[in-house]
């Protein structure tokens, strides 16, 4: 229905699209006399069926707020600060919008690199290369800090995808580690929440959860084994150790046809090569003698996975053995003593996950036959969110391989970022091209840097937002010749979401003007000096389609009624400030590329267009001229299951490998070292390893032992992010949560230390302190305390607004040495030492 | 591990619930109920019209008065006669209606009216629905173990004869009422073996309820060790009752309007807050139990 | 016809779509809540139990809410759903004490002249609101409007995520909640107190 015959009813119920997190569950609101009385699930769409999560629930909170920006606002006092009130006065969108362009457009005159971009709308990807069209390279926000700096690109390397998830229609064994698929968060979670329930209550799929703390997975698994923080990865490679060195259980057949595990490897790491036609060689065991890969009328039965085989006095393994050389250390024994799990659990997880897997049999899907793999390791940032995170992210992806789940029934299944679904495309070797940047181009190389996140020294990784404040207030380090003046915050807050609190905030003090485009202010917009009104989810339109798994397709958002306020759809505003600014060409041209536009719907450079006719470009582009915007108002979305093919062995339909053994990782590696070497720049580029081992020398577990816990903090299904904490609803929902009350801490531990739930404690580390509520129970490992993202705000917003703000970022250091030297992931958790306050 | 069940307040957590709507209002309205009928029929008994009338005023207003500012839409209270039939308030009303109506004619009557009598029974007998209904309205409810025994009326019925005894023993010092030589004598040790019999009643209330399942157990606890164990010893068994009895023994018939001021105000103090703090104490089962490991 | 619900506590995963849900179809006022999901941990670390329970008003068959209401206000319709009246209740709160499930919940007088954000209401508000009444008790209503406009489900149901809340007609043998009581042994709460609750627990 259009729109203007829609909103013209008294009483009806509109389609729409969720955006109370970052995925796009799909909606229908009520609407009686104008006034949406309820937001539910649309029943017609295959992945969410109706369903919906508390913070979609609570959607009606966010557009009736009252604190929205509801014109635009000007800044009267000069004074920023926490706390400070910015003495807000309305002004006309001329004189807001011209305030910015002029001060804006002087930066881009002078160094466009003046100005930190903060645009980090999920739901809106396309808008987030607004910077680069302006010409500044940074990303003040955490970008991949939080999601997964080190989960995406390991997914991208793997098989192309930009997530990834167990297979919930066949999978009989789930391991999960550190992430909250099926529960609480990620993949459109009131969907898989379904899928998930339906396996373990349907199917009696087996779930064993491995984390710090009990979250609602845990609750739910048949077993909860308590990890201890970052070292899910020894856990998992004393899996590996023993279905490979003890068990000698693999899937020989996937590893021969499906990975590069049979590709020679040289002792100093690389592929061994033919000399003349550089193509990996594998060794031909029935001619006892190595050859090219694809050679005609090999047989791969008798290509060699295991053995040491000498060429001219030279040894050389298979992939595969090398990966097992690289673990022969890794017992079960050693991996107890970093982890805390105990090693005859290790072994027997590790016998039953092999056994679970069903090495050898298949299944036939819609009459075609599949490898069926039952048994998988699903993970997200609580493994991989640390200093060796990709390799945290490659020992997960390994104990997958080991079985040969990966992309199969049962298995490990890549999910796209958007509709394109994975991004398979033939690469080098025989293998898929490794894609670590889905979300925009690599950087190129510098010597010196011009980014402050360093994404140029970070070649497979995803923005470290963290390092900017460390970079801006110590530009010498690494001979940053200009300061910020500037920042654009687009529904993000940076202050609140980047990790060193305090030299975030110390950034903020440096900047002259800061421009802030959202629906309601916070931490960061707080401190704004022109605030524009953007529109609700509620009030807009979009095509989403945002890591949807097991289904693929678009969710048309519409303005369920007419927008409330003053507001402007931030593509909009964008748009009109690049025009004002002057940059109109390059936003379109990037348009172009964002909204995935085909060539009869490219945009006229100089044209600038709405986001109505940009969405209904994007609608042209993908399903073809007759399903433009009108198409959706009529059907409101093209969700549909994905089908087998899609999802299964896509790699194997391009007739492609993908890796067992990460040599791409170590070629990268190799790269970096030698041009940093070249630019005389000190990098560590140790983490750059093929195959992923246990590293002693993580920083974490080398604190000194006066900081005696590990702290970290958690989510779960009612809030993510700081806006949801300013929903009523939530906050009342979260006041009476135990675990969102205040500090998580063991009974034992707290016992040692005298502490009581209630009492105030200090909470230090060795980057800074907070204060908080201690929360006793057994829903935590002893060596650890757990905080709730609920506890921590402090903005102007009246609702969820702590007696005291129990922020864990404060926590967190945001340098080089904490970073994963692969991936650019921030070490997320944090030693401390706790000291009782009050009681 | 002891009990792995926690006592919550408003928090999400399966476990013992305090009941937080029956408090101050409630106890008071108990309490002038019963210290105003027993008076009442104390008084019928000794053939005071004064002590009828003073008993069916504190009926009328206190209890009546703390029933108006407790219903959340008192304007509607008529409403609540609808439900005699399964409802305790119901009948509660009804008897405390009737009770005031009949109580009022009765004292209007001329002396020597042939219809006193019957209507002061009545009254009496409505009087005395009004001292235990509270009990059965206790006793009815499922929800909560410790209020949920037999030994409930019979506190009630015996707290209401006491606090009529020792309100006739002060009315009668403050020269309010007359009573004959015999029941002179007599009252002083009506009331001392009321006082025995109330404090056996509580103690065995007291022994009853630690099996009343988990949750009355917990609400036992809450009376005899937890926050409320000190006004409960202090005020209900010290003041209230070992106070009293003492000083009643040692005072005996010759106490002075003094004393007996001091007993009364004791007894009733103790009156108070039995029934106050036994309403705080009503503890909620968890709804699925225990949750076996 | 007797509506029920069954609770599937395998499938529940705690996280309180269903309460927020709750608030917004019968847009109660702050603190009031419907329906809610507890929390019930057990044991001792590591070897620790944790169950989340989801709470409700269970529309007994023999609601000892409805038998001590003194108005008649508290009543239950012919397809088993217990309903307070809202003009008839004086709020004396005889049955909240009397509830075993603790789930009467008396909105004070004045309790409708704020909202969440204070005095001033938002339009959703505003437009729920006027569906209350302070001074008497309110409950969950198995969203008898739902059910009269002829939808098959509650609020809570519609949402959860996990479908670990199933509605339908305990009378009919082959409605779903009469198969999964049979074929997953369902149980009443505190069956004990012999009020016949319509809600089942699927361990």
């Amino acid at each position: 229905m259009k729109q203007s015959e829609m909103v013209a009813q008294k009483d009806y119920w509109a389609k729409s699209a969720c955006k109370m997190c970052i995925h796009s569950c799909a909606i229908r609101a009520h609407v009686v006399d104008g006034v949406v009385v309820k937001i539910e699930g649309d029943p017609d769409n295959p992945s969410n069926r109706g369903k919906l999560c508390p913070k979609g629930q609570a959607g009606i909170h966010r557009l009736y707020d009252p604190h929205r920006v509801k014109t635009p606002l000007r800044r009267t006092n000069p004074e920023k600060g926490i706390g400070v009130d910015p003495k807000w006065e309305p002004i006309s969108w001329d004189e807001a919008l011209d305030t910015v362009a002029e001060k804006l457009k002087a930066i881009r005159e002078d160094d466009p690199r003046k100005l930190l971009p903060a645009i980090n709308d999920f739901h809106r990807i396309h808008i987030w290369g607004w910077g680069a069209a302006f010409g500044t390279p940074h990303y003040f926000s955490t970008v991949g800090q939080y999601c997964g700096a080190a989960y995406h690109p390991l997914n991208g390397i793997l098989d192309g995808s930009f997530a990834a998830i167990n297979d919930y229609n066949h999978c009989k064994y789930w391991i999960q580690i550190g992430a909250g698929d099926g529960f609480s968060s990620h993949l459109h979670v009131a969907a898989s929440i379904k899928r998930m329930a339906d396996a373990r209550v349907e199917r009696g799929m087996k779930l064993v959860v491995v984390e710090p703390r009990m979250s609602a997975g845990a609750a739910k698994a048949d077993e909860w084994l308590p990890v201890r923080p970052g070292t899910d990865r020894a856990f998992v490679l004393g899996m590996v150790y023993v279905l490979l060195h003890e068990q000698n259980v693999y899937d020989a057949g996937f590893m021969r046809k499906h990975t590069n595990g049979i590709y020679l490897v040289a002792p100093d790491g690389n592929l061994f090569r033919n000399a003349e036609t550089a193509k990996p060689m594998v060794w031909d065991s029935a001619g006892n003698t190595a050859r090219e890969y694809d050679t005609e009328g090999l047989n791969l039965e008798d290509v060699a996975l295991e053995g040491v085989y000498t060429i001219e006095g030279v040894e050389y393994r298979p992939a595969f053995q090398e990966v097992k050389d690289s673990l022969k250390d890794h017992t079960p024994e050693r991996m107890a003593e970093i982890c805390s799990i105990p090693a005859e659990t290790i072994r027997r997880i590790a016998t039953e996950f092999g056994e679970a897997a069903c090495i050898d049999s298949t299944i036939k899907i819609n009459g075609k036959e599949y490898p069926y793999r039952p048994a998988a390791v699903n993970f997200y940032r609580g493994a991989i969110g640390h200093f060796d995170g990709g390799l945290d992210s490659a020992a997960m992806k390994l104990i997958n391989l080991v079985i040969g789940n990966i992309d199969v029934p049962g298995g490990h299944i890549g999910v796209g970022l958007d509709h394109r679904l994975l991004i398979l495309k033939e690469g080098k070797d025989g293998m898929i091209e490794p894609q670590p940047h889905l979300l925009h181009p690599a950087y190129e190389f510098a010597e010196k840097p011009y980014s402050y996140q360093l994404m140029e020294w970070y070649p497979i990784g995803i923005d470290p937002g963290h390092l900017i404040a460390e970079n801006v207030l110590n530009p010498e380090k690494y001979g940053f010749d200009f300061q910020p003046e500037a920042l654009i915050i687009e529904h993000s807050n940076p202050m609140w979401n980047l990790s060193a609190t305090n030299k975030v905030i110390e950034v903020f003090k440096k900047l002259k003007f800061i421009v802030a485009i959202d629906i309601v202010l916070n931490e960061s917009t707080d401190w704004a000096d022109i605030v524009l009104p953007d529109l609700s989810y509620l009030e807009s339109h979009l095509l989403v389609c945002i890591e949807p798994p097991m289904v693929t397709g678009h969710v048309y958002r519409r303005p369920v009624i007419e927008p409330l306020y003053d507001g402007r759809d931030a593509t909009d505003i964008l748009t009109e400030l690049a025009k004002r600014i002057g940059f109109l060409p390059e936003w379109n041209g990037l348009l172009n590329f964002t909204m995935f536009l085909s060539e009869e719907n490219h945009l006229d450079p100089d044209t600038p267009y709405s986001s109505l006719e940009l969405t209904d470009r994007m609608a042209k582009s993908i399903y073809g001229q007759d399903k433009g915007l009108e198409w959706f108002q009529e059907h409101g979305h093209t969700t549909r299951d994905q089908t087998p093919e899609e999802m299964y062995l896509p790699y194997a339909k391009l007739g492609q490998r993908i890796p067992l053994y990460f040599n791409f990782i170590k070629e990268v590696g190799d790269d970096m070292a030698e041009k940093m070497k070249t630019a005389g720049v000190e990098w560590d580029t140790s983490a750059y390893l093929p195959v992923p081992v246990w590293r002693d020398h993580h920083p974490l577990h080398n604190t000194p032992p006066e900081y005696d816990l590990y702290a970290f903090a958690f989510k779960e299904a009612q809030a993510n992010f700081s806006e949801s904490t300013t929903l009523p609803w939530i906050d009342e929902v979260v006041s009476c949560q135990p675990m969102h009350l205040g500090v998580m801490i063991n009974s034992k531990t707290a016992r040692n230390k005298g502490i009581k739930t209630g009492d105030i404690l200090k909470i230090e580390s060795p980057f800074g302190e907070i204060t908080g509520r201690a929360t006793v129970g057994e829903e935590v490992h002893p060596e650890c305390i757990a905080i709730s993202n609920t506890i921590s705000r402090w903005s102007q917003h009246p609702v969820g607004k702590k007696q005291r703000s129990t922020h864990f970022n404060k926590l967190l250091p945001a340098d080089v040495k904490w970073t994963c030297g692969m991936t650019g992931h921030l070490e997320t958790t944090a030693r401390v030492k706790l000291s009782v306050i009050s009681e | 591990m002891g009990r792995s069940i926690p006592l919550v307040e408003k928090e999400f957590v399966a476990g013992f619930r305090q009941q937080t709507e029956w408090a101050g209002l409630i106890a008071s309205a108990f309490f002038f109920g019963k210290v105003g009928s027993g008076l009442f029929i104390m008084s019928v008994f000794l053939q005071s019209r004064l002590g009828m009338l003073i008993g069916l005023l504190i009926v009328l207003c206190g209890k009546g008065g703390a029933h108006m500012l407790y219903l959340g839409r008192p304007l509607r209270f008529w409403r609540a006669m609808s439900r005699p039939g399964s409802s305790w308030v119901s009948r509660g009303i009804w008897a405390m209606s009737l009770m005031l109506a009949a109580g009022f004619i009765a004292i209007s009557l001329p002396p020597g009216s042939p219809l006193f009598m019957p209507l002061a029974i009545f009254a009496v007998i409505c009087a005395f629905v009004v001292a235990v209904y509270d009990g059965f309205l206790l006793t009815s409810s499922p929800a909560i173990p410790i209020w949920n025994t037999a030994l409930m009326p019979v506190m009630c019925m015996f707290y209401a004869l006491l606090g009529g005894t020792t309100m006739v023993l002060f009315l009668k010092h403050l020269g309010f009422i007359q009573l004959s030589g015999k029941f002179t004598a007599l009252l002083p040790s009506v009331e001392i073996t009321l006082l025995v019999v109330n404090l056996l009643i509580v103690l065995l209330f007291l022994v009853g309820s630690i099996n009343t399942g988990s949750a009355g157990r917990e609400s036992f606890d809450l009376l005899v060790k937890g926050p409320y164990a000190v006004p409960f010893f202090a005020l209900v068994i010290g003041v209230g009752l070992v106070f009293t009895l003492l000083m009643s023994f040692v005072a005996g018939p010759r106490a002075g309007a003094g004393t007996v001021a001091l007993i009364t105000v004791a007894d009733l103090i103790g009156h108070y807050f039995i029934f106050f703090l036994l309403l705080k104490v009503g503890v909620f089962k968890p709804v699925l139990g225990f949750l076996k490991i | 016809m007797r509506l029920g619900m069954v609770i599937d506590l395998k499938r529940c995963v705690g996280c309180q779509a269903c309460t927020v849900a709750c608030k917004a179809e019968n847009g109660t006022s702050p603190g009031i809540m419907y329906t809610k999901v507890l929390d019930q941990v057990s044991g001792t670390y590591p070897n620790v139990r944790k169950q989340f329970v989801p709470v409700l008003c269970n529309h007994c068959r023999n609601a000892p809410c409805e038998r001590v209401c003194p108005t008649g206000a508290t009543h239950k319709r012919e397809d088993g759903i217990v309903l307070v009246d809202h003009d008839k209740c004086i709020g004396c709160r005889a049955c909240y004490v009397a509830c075993p499930y603790n789930n009467r919940i008396f909105l004070k007088r004045g309790k409708l002249k704020e909202g969440y954000y204070g005095k001033k209401m938002t339009p959703y508000e505003r437009a729920k609101y006027p569906e209350h009444q302070d001074g008497i008790v309110e409950k969950c209503k198995f969203c008898s409007h739902r059910i009269d406009e002829g939808l098959t489900e509650t609020s809570c149901v519609q949402t959860c995520p996990a479908d670990a809340r199933i509605f339908g007609n305990l009378d009919d043998p082959e409605s779903k909640v009469s198969r999964l009581i049979r074929s997953r042994g369902g149980r009443q709460a505190l069956c004990e107190d012999d009020t016949d609750p319509s809600v089942y627990y699927l361990d």
